[in-house]
């Protein structure tokens, strides 16, 4: 089963990871741009970790035969920190046009503040702007409420709701999100918020149409293999394969086409890198010989 | 005085893809009336609006440009022009660079060999020099004489020296990319160049690795105490391309002995 993981922060994983997601059938991670576990204190350090998804992270996934695109944004939390959210608003449209980058995110809503609220309001225009469906992180605490809050704000703005994505979902939100018009996300994690039998509970309750799922990987605990795991989990409850491969490859790529830069044609085959290229004189190899790992 | 910039409007223009004409209307006058400020935005979509076909146009010879435009493509004709539309030498092509992804930057470098010597250009053959992604050393070094025309530049465009070279010389080697490519670069040996790639070879002999044919083509024209012995090996070296370039050597050199077992 060929697998679109549609949320992953590899920025935060090692390279070994890389590897057993491609060995399970990732063929593709979109790398939403996020918090990095504390604040930044300029732009410059924006600047630069938007430079690494768009370089080295993509040639890092390359190098496992995994096409790596990403979307940008000023993530909710910083958006509270004056120190950099306006600055990272001005340099966002340069980034916006690049190859690689399918939307807009993560933006949304955290700790559900007035300033939270700005930011996200503004870049669901720069998604307009330039065309791009938008992701949107809902909080973690106070969920049914935060979700509340984040359809007002999308539907305040005028973007259409096939070219939203309303992330990290549940049992509750579900109802909430089902008749909107949107993607519905749902990201299932090890012990926490969502795993894989809940998941499949949901997928049978509710069918596939516009839902979407993922691992979230990042610093924190957490498994970039979860969408495999939750495969079997769908595969015991029955569910037809016809239906899974919907879930996580069809519907995440149809999603983020919706940006006009990703083709299911250009996933046909796993990314190609010479694994004898370098990327600014920096290999993942550190010493082997690449002959060796070549298929 | 500046050089004047050749222009590639027409090149670029005549391979837009279906569709792409409005875009590229409204890019060249936002390029026009916003300047340099507008290209940020307008560089990363080149390769998607443009496209990638080739532009079969044969070398550009006007001094003090040579070119060969075959290895250009629409995309890299098109930031070209949108660089000279936005009406400034300097500056943002530094940071389009450096903000780029791996395709800007292609494109920057590419359009740097038809622009005249600037700062610019002396600090993007620096990121040339430092970088080992193949395509980029390729884009701002290969298929143009950009390299010599930074190092006879003088004035205040100082700033790439003969050291310069000899560091991008060595790169090429590392890479192991043809100096045919890089024009007139070979015209412009040293001993100390010559030294340097005497010394790459031995360690690369030493680790039982092919040595970078080009080398001999220096030994022959900058002279140093291997020279003789090891363009004499490399007339009966068993790959070609080391022999081609050993004969090649050898008649620079101008050794009597040497160029008898030429004719032989
Ligand atoms: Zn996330």
């Amino acid at each position: 089963m060929r697998i679109f993981e549609p949320h992953a922060h590899m920025f935060s994983r090692v390279t070994d990871d890389y590897e057993r997601m491609a060995l399970c059938g990732v063929r593709a991670v979109l790398e939403p741009a996020f918090w990095l576990g504390q604040n930044r204190t300029s732009v410059g350090t924006f600047v630069d970790y938007f430079d690494t998804l768009l370089g080295w992270e993509r040639f890092r996934a390359q190098q496992f035969g995994i096409h790596h695109f990403c979307t940008m944004a000023l993530n909710p939390r910083e958006a509270n920190d004056d120190r950099v959210n306006a600055d990272v608003l001005a340099v966002l449209p340069r980034y916006l046009e690049k190859d690689s980058v399918l939307g807009v995110g993560e933006i949304g809503l955290d700790d559900q503040t007035p300033k939270e609220e700005k930011f996200f309001a503004e870049q669901v225009q720069l998604a307009i702007r330039h065309d791009l469906p938008v992701l949107v992180h809902t909080p973690h605490r106070d969920k049914k409420k935060g979700f509340e809050r984040c359809i007002d704000i999308l539907k305040e703005s005028g973007i259409p709701m096939e070219r939203v994505l309303l992330d990290h979902g549940n049992e509750i939100t579900i109802k909430l999100t089902r008749d909107l018009g949107c993607y519905s996300g749902f990201s299932i994690y090890p012990n926490t918020k969502m795993d894989p039998l809940r998941m499949s509970k949901i997928v049978v309750e509710y069918g596939v149409d516009r839902m979407i799922i993922n691992s979230a990987c990042d610093w924190g605990v957490s498994d970039p293999l979860m969408i495999p795991r939750t495969i079997v989990k769908l595969q015991q409850a029955r569910v037809p394969d016809a239906d899974i491969e919907q879930l996580v490859w069809k519907n995440p790529i149809a999603f983020f086409a919706q940006s006009g830069r990703l083709q299911e044609n250009d996933l046909a085959w796993p990314a190609s890198a010479d694994l004898r290229e370098t990327f600014e004189g920096n290999s993942v190899l550190r010493g082997q010989d690449p002959a060796a790992l070549q298929p | 005085m500046t050089d004047h910039v050749p222009d590639l409007t027409g090149h670029a223009e005549a391979l837009l893809p279906d569709g792409a004409r409005t875009w590229w209307n409204q890019a060249l006058a936002r390029a026009r009336d916003e300047g340099p400020e507008a290209l940020p935005e307008l560089f990363p979509a080149l390769r998607r609006r443009i496209g990638t076909t080739g532009l079969s146009a044969g070398m550009f010879r006007e001094t003090p440009y040579l070119v060969d435009l075959d290895a250009w493509r629409a995309c890299d004709a098109a930031g070209h022009v949108l660089l000279e539309a936005a009406g400034s030498h300097d500056g943002p092509a530094t940071d389009l660079f450096l903000r780029g992804d791996l395709e800007e930057r292609t494109i920057v470098l590419k359009a740097m060999t038809l622009r005249p010597i600037s700062p610019d250009t002396i600090a993007l053959l620096g990121e040339v020099q430092r970088t080992n992604t193949v395509r980029h050393v390729e884009a701002g070094v290969l298929d143009a004489n950009l390299a010599v025309r930074a190092l006879e530049a003088g004035g205040p465009m100082t700033g790439f020296s003969q050291d310069d070279l000899h560091r991008l010389v060595l790169k090429l080697a590392f890479l192991d990319l043809p100096v045919a490519r890089a024009y007139g670069v070979l015209d412009h040996a040293t001993a100390e160049l010559s030294q340097m790639l005497e010394d790459f070879a031995q360690e690369r002999e030493a680790a039982g690795r092919p040595v970078w044919a080009d080398t001999w083509r220096f030994l022959g024209r900058a002279a140093i105490a291997t020279s003789r012995e090891r363009l004499a090996a490399g007339l009966a070296h068993a790959q070609p391309e080391v022999r081609a370039a050993a004969r090649d050597g050898v008649q620079a050199f101008g050794d009597t002995d040497l160029l008898k077992q030429l004719d032989a």
